[in-house]
């Protein structure tokens, strides 16, 4: 049992080419502890008692237990050979690669062998955080168009519907928006700030091998930026990916998605892939006949192409380079964009351009010694209508990080440190379609105008203990010098204590920091009568998170089952308060009052059974308590349920020629805020008062069938057309005082029928 | 109500997979069936699923059993969908030697490292 869940490391090996230059949270196997299993070789029974040492140090040895297990930390060196010795039996000499060791001690006169494993649970009982995997065989369990859609056979992560013109996505993770959770791709931080309104379709479900998502605090090696957790992105190695990978998608609102990857080794040494991705929706579909379009029309061009080359001495280089053009438009369905006429529209003009330069050189005959230097670059620039308004902006981004492990002594004690140098150049025009004849040019220069530059020279220091048995401590400690706010000091702690044989306790501990983007983060509320109202002295953003998880690995119908609770608390020290509730037509953004708190708590029960061979289970339950002091009163975050189930079953027959799928998400009652139309009205100021949205629950389901390269699959998300009824307050009036499509809570769309393919050449 | 009956809809879409699985399975005992044995460079545990899985979408093909230790690939096949020819090809590009035929270059170089035949049999 125990066994398959630490071979985990195998896999992770393989997807950390890169040594620790930019790794996630787990711990790569050059460094963790060597773990293994010394059996009779005839009848494979566990050997109790047998001595396991370094061929090259006398001074680390330990003996098995009573399940024949062992685990022993590796010693400085290159030599990786252990002797196993045990009293009637010959001593056997194996070398300790990365993976799981399986030893049959022999009696009599065959060689040893090794056996090396690998399987990857979806609660990893290896790395230090709580980490979470989607695995791309997840991935296809929904059509997966986006990353949007990629979390949604996931309880950890929440996606909403920003507004109901627009069409945006967001996720959430305890709780707190998407902006408070980190996204990496393939470890980079990516996707950042102005990019963050419609970060999720900027990249495509066929693209991605995997997607880990770490809650709580993580490490301090890619930037002080997590608040809530870290979701990680790893996309198509190049070297491991297939070929060709064809995938076409097509749904009954007319929207179409096709994808190509393409893979090649050019020699031994240098792979590259080219990841191509388009879509375009081009009907306009209006189901709940409010004049308003249901999804915005869009269309995407997306490509990506990342080059490895690994000269198989210790020297690994990744380079990849993207692009991307996307044009939306929504509002009234006469709505044009070259002629809009007295109609309410909205559009979204987007192009960007990112680059990295990953290299890393890890010593011969030292796999836990590594320098790494990663370099990336981002020019993400969009020009946007809502109605009169308009929102542009540009962002410049540069990231260079210095990286360097090593080993103390022993494997027992490793610590990564660098340096890093990030740049930021945000430039923002936003303007009302209102002229005050009293201000002046310049004060209205001002009043349009946010632009922020960023220099943040940071260093930081990462020490992880593990003792060899049943403990691992990650300690980590940054100090950044932000040229707007000072110096920043974010510390942070992980454990990872296995209690029992099957049962994995951690705790999470640190602080967060970041810089607001207010305009951005609350695209949504512009598509609303609403006036932005931003308090000129905004503070960054301070919290502290600290949390832990309790997993148990445990078999249920003679099959592997996880039960998995976890429990965070996240204490903001400053936020950027965006407060819906205080005034009707105006959304006030601002620092958290004096004397004022906010805080999200959120704990969560997960578990994961395979009662019939093939049928996957998996039920979670999720409780969150997001609240803020909003003028005096301490009031739930708007739009956040307190309840949540979710449910998915899975079933594949042998060799996953079928596979079906179903999914049931239920959602609590959200508290709204008070319509724009109802001001004048007397509302009371606390909870009670508040409106809320009624309970409800999604279904979607899917069937996929394979055969030798291709697969078909076909499925319905929101099986029983629930709708929210009136997603658009006021949609008589889009230009009145009473509009308002932000306070969405349910989908707009009703069911949606979908057909795919893939084909692949591996 | 509607729900719920969604809910059993679904559980029937469920159902339906598994029905279209067995029916597959029950063909299966129609026309007649020959067996081919193969010695394969597989080596262990997860190459017997890599291989079986394999040839469970190649045409034609009943059922593929590997024995690790003897690296002996046991196909029950229908001689009138496919030939020994093609299904030792099937193996070859899976990464694995049929027989005196050595495997496919490129999908043997994608086969994670314990599954190269450079390992002994574990």
């Amino acid at each position: 049992m125990i066994s398959f869940i630490r071979l985990r490391r195998v896999l992770t090996v393989a997807g950390l080419v890169l040594g620790g230059a930019a790794r996630a949270q787990s711990p790569d196997a050059s460094v963790a502890p060597v773990r293994g299993q010394v059996l009779d070789a005839t009848t494979k029974a566990p050997v109790p008692g047998a001595v396991v040492r370094w061929l090259s140090t006398t001074t680390d040895a330990t003996t098995t237990n009573t399940q024949g297990t062992f685990s022993l930390v590796r010693p400085a060196g290159s030599d990786n050979r252990l002797i196993i010795n045990f009293l009637g039996y010959l001593a056997d000499t194996v070398r300790a690669g990365g993976g799981y060791l399986r030893v049959p001690l022999r009696r009599s006169g065959e060689l040893g062998e090794v056996k090396v494993e690998a399987r990857a649970p979806s609660y990893s009982g290896l790395t230090p955080t709580n980490t979470q995997v989607i695995t791309s065989r997840d991935l296809t369990k929904s059509a997966c168009c986006n990353l949007a859609e990629s979390f949604e056979t996931n309880a950890s992560v929440e996606v909403s519907t920003t507004d109901a013109v627009s069409g945006a996505k967001q996720i959430q993770l305890l709780g707190l928006d998407g902006a408070y959770s980190l996204l990496t791709v393939d470890n980079l931080p990516a996707l950042r700030g102005l990019a963050t309104p419609y970060r999720l379709n900027y990249l495509a479900g066929p693209w991605i091998e995997g997607i880990d998502i770490i809650k709580g605090m993580g490490s301090v090696v890619n930037g002080y930026e997590s608040i809530s957790g870290q979701v990680n992105i790893r996309l198509k190695e190049p070297e491991k990916a297939e070929r060709l990978l064809l995938n076409a998608y097509g749904n009954d609102l007319g929207k179409f998605d096709v994808n190509l990857n393409l893979a090649t080794r050019l020699t031994d040494k240098v792979s590259t892939t080219l990841l191509l991705h388009t879509d375009h929706l081009g009907r306009r579909a209006d189901r709940n006949n409010d004049g308003f379009l249901d999804l915005p029309l869009a269309t995407q061009y997306n490509a990506f192409n990342k080059w490895k080359y690994n000269s198989g001495r210790g020297f690994v280089t990744e380079i990849g380079l993207g692009a991307l053009r996307e044009t939306r438009q929504g509002g009234q369905l006469g709505f044009r964009e070259d002629v809009p006429g007295p109609f309410y529209g909205t559009t979204q003009a987007t192009n960007r351009y990112t680059g990295y330069a990953k290299t890393s050189y890890t010593w011969a005959g030292r796999p836990y010694q590594s320098l790494g230097l990663l370099l990336s670059a981002t020019d993400h620039d969009f020009t946007s209508r809502y109605g009169r308004r308009t929102y542009d902006g540009t962002q410049r981004t540069s990231l260079a990080t210095l990286l360097f492990q090593s080993i103390i002594g022993t494997t027992a004690h490793t610590y990564r440190a660098g340096l890093s140098l990030l740049h930021d150049d945000y430039r923002e025009v936003y303007r009302t379609g209102f002229l005050y004849p009293t201000e002046t040019p310049q004060q209205r220069f001002d009043r349009e105008h946010r632009n922020r530059q960023e220099q943040v020279p940071g260093a930081f220091g990462e020490y992880t203990y593990q003792n060899a048995r049943n403990l691992t401590v990650v300690t980590g400690l940054r100090l950044d010098r932000h040229n707007l706010y000072g110096w920043l000091l974010t510390p942070r702690l992980n454990v990872k204590y296995d209690a029992a044989k099957n049962t994995v306790l951690r705790l999470a501990a640190g602080r967060g920091f970041r810089v607001a983007n207010p305009l951005a983060e609350n695209t949504g509320m512009l598509v609303s009568s609403r006036e932005f109202v931003i308090s000129p002295n905004l503070r960054p953003e301070k919290a502290w998170n600290v949390g832990g998880s309790f997993t148990q690995y445990f078999n249920a119908f003679g099959r592997a089952a996880t039960l998995i609770t976890d429990y965070y608390h996240t204490e903001f020290q400053n936020q950027v308060v965006t407060d819906p509730y205080t005034a009707t037509t105006q959304l006030l953004i601002g620092n958290l009052e004096p004397g004022g708190r906010s805080y999200s708590r959120s704990f969560q029960a997960e578990v994961q059974v395979e009662p019939v061979k093939g049928l996957q289970a998996k039920a979670a339950y999720k409780f969150l308590d997001v609240k803020t002091t909003y003028d005096g009163q301490l009031l739930p975050k708007v739009l956040t349920p307190r309840n949540r189930l979710f449910l998915n079953l899975a079933y594949a027959t042998a060799f996953d020629k079928w596979r079906a799928d179903l999914t049931v998400q239920g959602y609590g009652r959200r508290p709204l805020a008070h319509e724009p139309g109802s001001a004048g009205h007397q509302h009371g100021s606390d909870e009670t008062t508040l409106p809320f949205s009624p309970r409800y629950a999604l279904l979607n389901s899917q069937l996929t069938r394979a055969f030798k390269r291709w697969e078909v699959y076909a499925g319905v998300e929101n099986l029983t057309n629930y709708r929210q009824a009136n997603p658009i307050q006021g949609a008589y009036a889009p230009f009145g005082p009473d509009f308002d499509a932000a306070m969405i809570w349910g989908p707009v769309y009703g069911r949606l029928t979908y057909l795919g393919m893939r084909f692949t050449l591996p | 109500m509607k729900l719920f009956a969604s809910f059993f809809l679904c559980c029937g879409l469920l159902l339906t997979s598994a029905g279209a699985f067995a029916q597959s399975a029950a063909k299966a005992k129609g026309p007649a069936t020959e067996t081919l044995q193969l010695k394969t460079s597989a080596v262990c545990d997860m190459c017997k699923a890599r291989l079986e899985k394999a040839l469970a979408y190649e045409k034609g093909v009943q059922q593929a059993q590997l024995d690790v230790p003897s690296q002996v690939l046991t196909v029950t096949y229908r001689p009138d969908k496919t030939t020994p020819t093609a299904l030792r090809t099937a193996v070859q590009q899976t990464g694995y030697d049929a027989d005196d035929q050595t495997a496919d270059a490129r999908a043997y170089q994608r086969l994670p490292e314990c599954c190269k035949k450079t390992n002994s049999v574990h």
